[in-house]
């Protein structure tokens, strides 16, 4: 043990401050501090004067409270000052949590407090446990210091050389050298690291560097089963599901993906970045009930996270929209209401963001149509053909989502046209143009979408299966819901082109070609599908010559 | 201080199936917390009025069984989450001298208060376990021993036989020869019927259980003798 003279000291030079709603419980705390040596200890009440004082004064060391009433709590204070670097990472941030289950308190895995006190606290606890960690802040100082300034290699060498001299902080030393390396991008070192750790034994978070490693390297496979095995011994560790969904959806496995949130979502649901995931995953598998419920909990959680984003609840209004359309369900009113009401809150809470309201109101053109208001829509629609017009340079983003809109009220000539300025403009962007491909072949509501995805795979299944009739019957159904679908379309052609070898005698199935193939006319050279396209009109123009 | 959010009863109005066990473990939740408080003012109590409560065997039994509840409650959740199997071991390398201190500090208010000497004897070893677990188990271990002992007890940490032993020793009376053995405990060996049902005894050996290494597993061992003479309580950590 320290010498209490030693102790005193540490105390005394470093800065303090309490975080508390409770009056009593602020001052006991300062009692208890004063009596281990401290002395420059401030007190504030809530969340804003904790980040106010922190602005403008260096602390040491925070002793927050988890529950601070009304507001912002102790994970959103941490969040916060982490976010904006006004607490140095060799500065210690004590979360003070009534419960001792931790997951009630997690959050994101970026942000962790350096420690957690359970109440009740005595005053022999917390002596003892700031010794430690004062203990360990000091030894670590100079690794920490480094890390501020973004010095990784030094950070490195100086983690290096305490392993082997400093077997109580060895845990800690392992896990900020693997991470260090991972940052650097060094990913062999970074696996030796954990490779070394669980050689020696199975420990959980070796097991998740190691997985992180996997990924970074494009091990798919091997990650993924990795992941899997920690969640089956591990069921309560949250950050496995998150690596797991994120291996799952490289693999493009997006069902899966999104199974795995839903888990863990239930058992830890007030992490905003995990509701985020969850609902982009759900978008992207037309699960449009399951991306509003997980957007809904993303902004509510978003009230009072650094995090919170004006895009949360466009994306909110935008699958409370889609629901809205989807004639079938009962509900189709109240989804309109509330994605206006959403819709609205967002143009209040940023209206100092110049484009909230224009994207705002593009989401509002299709509700209001939807809804049968053709005449309101109208007049939106011509307000925003007015500032598209006289500004061609807007986010493509937002023109996209124009594009959607336009296609929803009908205006499928202006739609297109749109599309067809913004991948010219875009020529070079991959990834938009894939964006704008996808909107072109599917310009309808999710359940159609789905409706069409699932004729399409069950035409592939009978085309493998040799059965030509049941394929060309299932891409015709699907090319009734979209008709403009490249890929199917062509599907369609290969599959009747094989019908016709097959029996040449009927030249019925060239001619339905030559239409499917007309309606691709005009297809961009950088177009995925425009080899195919072109190697399909040259069998055929072969064929009928 | 205490989440409002915590109470609210999540039973559907709809639906007339009451799940017990959850209906218990949220309230068994908010108890807690209340404790939590309790224990809190009690300790705060002690403080502002010095030396007075020292040797009062009143306030000593207050803040004795408030800690004995706030044990048994937090007991109880870790069993729920056992039998919903989530809880699981997440085990790391600790410095078994800060992990001792630490929690002889958190007894010694009572400990003050009782005139128990309280003895720390490790070595400087690392060990591989859940803090948190730890925690639960040495809370209920050192609380009992606290009731037991007449002036002395002893936290030890030492590696033997390729596993880490943590142990907790008094000088009392020691444990009735029915208590004594080891191994685990089953659910089934919990007697409901006497007064004293072992279910802190039955924790520790599920906790236990939960650490493995390869073929090996934890387990606890109860018998009497030690350095103190009374009940000596061990958990084997492979």
């Amino acid at each position: 043990m320290s010498e209490s003279s030693y102790r005193g000291d540490a105390f005394h030079k470093l800065t303090y401050l309490v975080i508390d709603d409770f009056e009593n419980f602020r001052l006991s705390m300062r009692q208890v501090l004063r009596a281990c040596g401290a002395d420059q200890i401030e007190l504030v009440r809530n969340a804003e004067q904790a980040i106010k004082y922190c602005t403008y004064n260096h602390v040491d060391v925070v002793l927050c409270d988890y529950n601070l009433g009304e507001g912002k709590n102790g994970q959103h204070v941490l969040e916060e000052l982490r976010h904006k670097n006004l607490l140095r990472r060799s500065s210690l941030f004590l979360m003070v949590t009534a419960e001792t289950s931790k997951q009630m308190v997690m959050g994101a895995r970026e942000h962790q407090p350096d420690g957690y006190l359970t109440k009740p606290i005595n005053r022999a606890l917390l002596e003892q446990r700031l010794i430690t960690l004062i203990d360990q802040r000091k030894a670590l100082l100079p690794i920490n210091r480094e890390i501020d300034r973004e010095n990784y290699p030094e950070a490195i060498s100086l983690c290096l050389q305490a392993l082997p001299r400093n077997p109580r902080h060895k845990t800690w030393l392992l896990k900020t050298l693997g991470d260090l390396y991972f940052r650097l991008g060094d990913l062999s070192h970074a696996a030796k690291v954990f490779d070394d750790v669980l050689q020696q034994r199975e420990l959980s978070w070796a097991r998740l560097g190691r997985s992180q490693v996997l990924l970074a390297n494009r091990s798919h496979d091997q990650a993924v089963a990795n992941l899997k095995q920690l969640i089956d011994t591990h069921p309560d560790y949250m950050e496995a599901y998150d690596l797991l969904a994120d291996g799952l959806r490289q693999q493009g496995k997006l069902s899966e993906a999104q199974r795995v949130l839903e888990q863990a979502t239930v058992q830890s649901p007030n992490a905003l970045l995990r509701q985020k995931q969850l609902a982009e995953v759900a978008e992207a598998n037309q699960d449009i009930d399951t991306a509003a419920d997980a957007w809904r909990r993303t902004v509510s959680l978003g009230t009072y996270s650094i995090h919170d984003s004006a895009d949360h609840y466009l994306a909110l209004g935008q699958s409370l929209s889609e629901l809205s359309e989807d004639q079938d369900s009962a509900q189709s009113v109240e989804h309109a209401t509330e994605a206006l009401e959403i819709l609205a809150s967002m143009e209040k809470r940023f209206a100092d963001q110049p484009t909230v309201g224009l994207r705002s109101r593009i989401v509002q053109c299709r509700v209001l149509f939807g809804q049968g208001q053709h005449r309101e829509a109208e007049a939106l629609q011509n307000s925003l053909k007015a500032e598209f017009d006289s500004n061609p340079l807007i986010d493509p983003d937002i023109s996209l989502d124009y594009a959607k809109t336009l296609f929803r009220i009908g205006s499928d000539g202006d739609a297109k046209d749109l599309l067809g300025r913004l991948a010219e403009q875009h020529s070079d962007e991959a990834e938009l143009l894939k964006r704008i491909e996808a909107l072109m072949d599917e310009p309808v509501g999710f359940r159609q979408k789905l409706k069409a995805r699932n004729l399409t795979r069950d035409g592939i299944k009978a085309f493998e299966a040799g059965d030509l009739a049941a394929a060309a019957a299932a891409f015709t159904e699907a090319l009734a819901v979209v008709p403009n679908h490249t890929s199917v379309n062509l599907n369609l052609v290969q599959v009747l082109l094989k019908i016709y070898e097959a029996d040449p005698t009927s030249r019925e199935p060239l001619e339905e070609c030559q239409a499917r193939l007309d309606r691709l006319q005009g297809l961009p050279q950088q177009h995925r599908q425009h080899r195919r396209y072109i190697a399909l009109s040259q069998k055929l123009k072969g064929l009928t010559a | 201080m205490t989440d409002p959010k915590n109470t609210s009863n999540r039973t559907n109005d709809s639906d007339q199936n009451i799940d017990f066990s959850m209906v218990l473990a949220s309230t068994v939740h908010d108890m807690k917390n209340s404790l939590g408080m309790l224990l809190n003012s009690l300790d705060e109590l002690r403080t502002e009025h010095g030396s007075t409560f020292d040797g009062s065997p009143r306030f000593n039994t207050l803040q004795y069984e408030a800690e004995r509840m706030h044990n048994d409650l937090v007991q109880l959740l870790g069993i729920y989450r056992l039998g919903e199997k989530r809880l699981s071991a997440h085990i790391e390398e600790h410095y078994l001298p800060d992990f001792l201190n630490e929690h002889m500090a958190r007894h010694a208010p009572l400990l003050q208060g009782l005139g128990i000497e309280a003895l720390i004897e490790a070595g400087d070893i690392t060990g591989f376990y859940d803090a948190d677990l730890l925690t639960g188990v040495l809370n209920n271990t050192i609380n009992n021993a606290l009731r037991y002992s007449r002036s002395k007890i002893r936290l030890t940490a030492e590696l033997r036989d390729g596993y880490l032993v943590l142990g907790v020793e008094d000088d009392g009376e020691g444990y009735p020869e029915s208590m004594q053995h080891s191994g685990t405990l089953s659910f089934k060996s919990l007697d409901f019927n006497t007064g004293s049902t072992s279910l802190g005894l039955f924790f520790a050996s599920s906790v236990a259980q939960l650490h493995r290494e390869g073929e090996r597993c934890g387990s606890i061992r109860l018998h009497n003798g030690g350095q103190l003479g009374g009940g000596v309580f061990e958990i084997w950590l492979p």
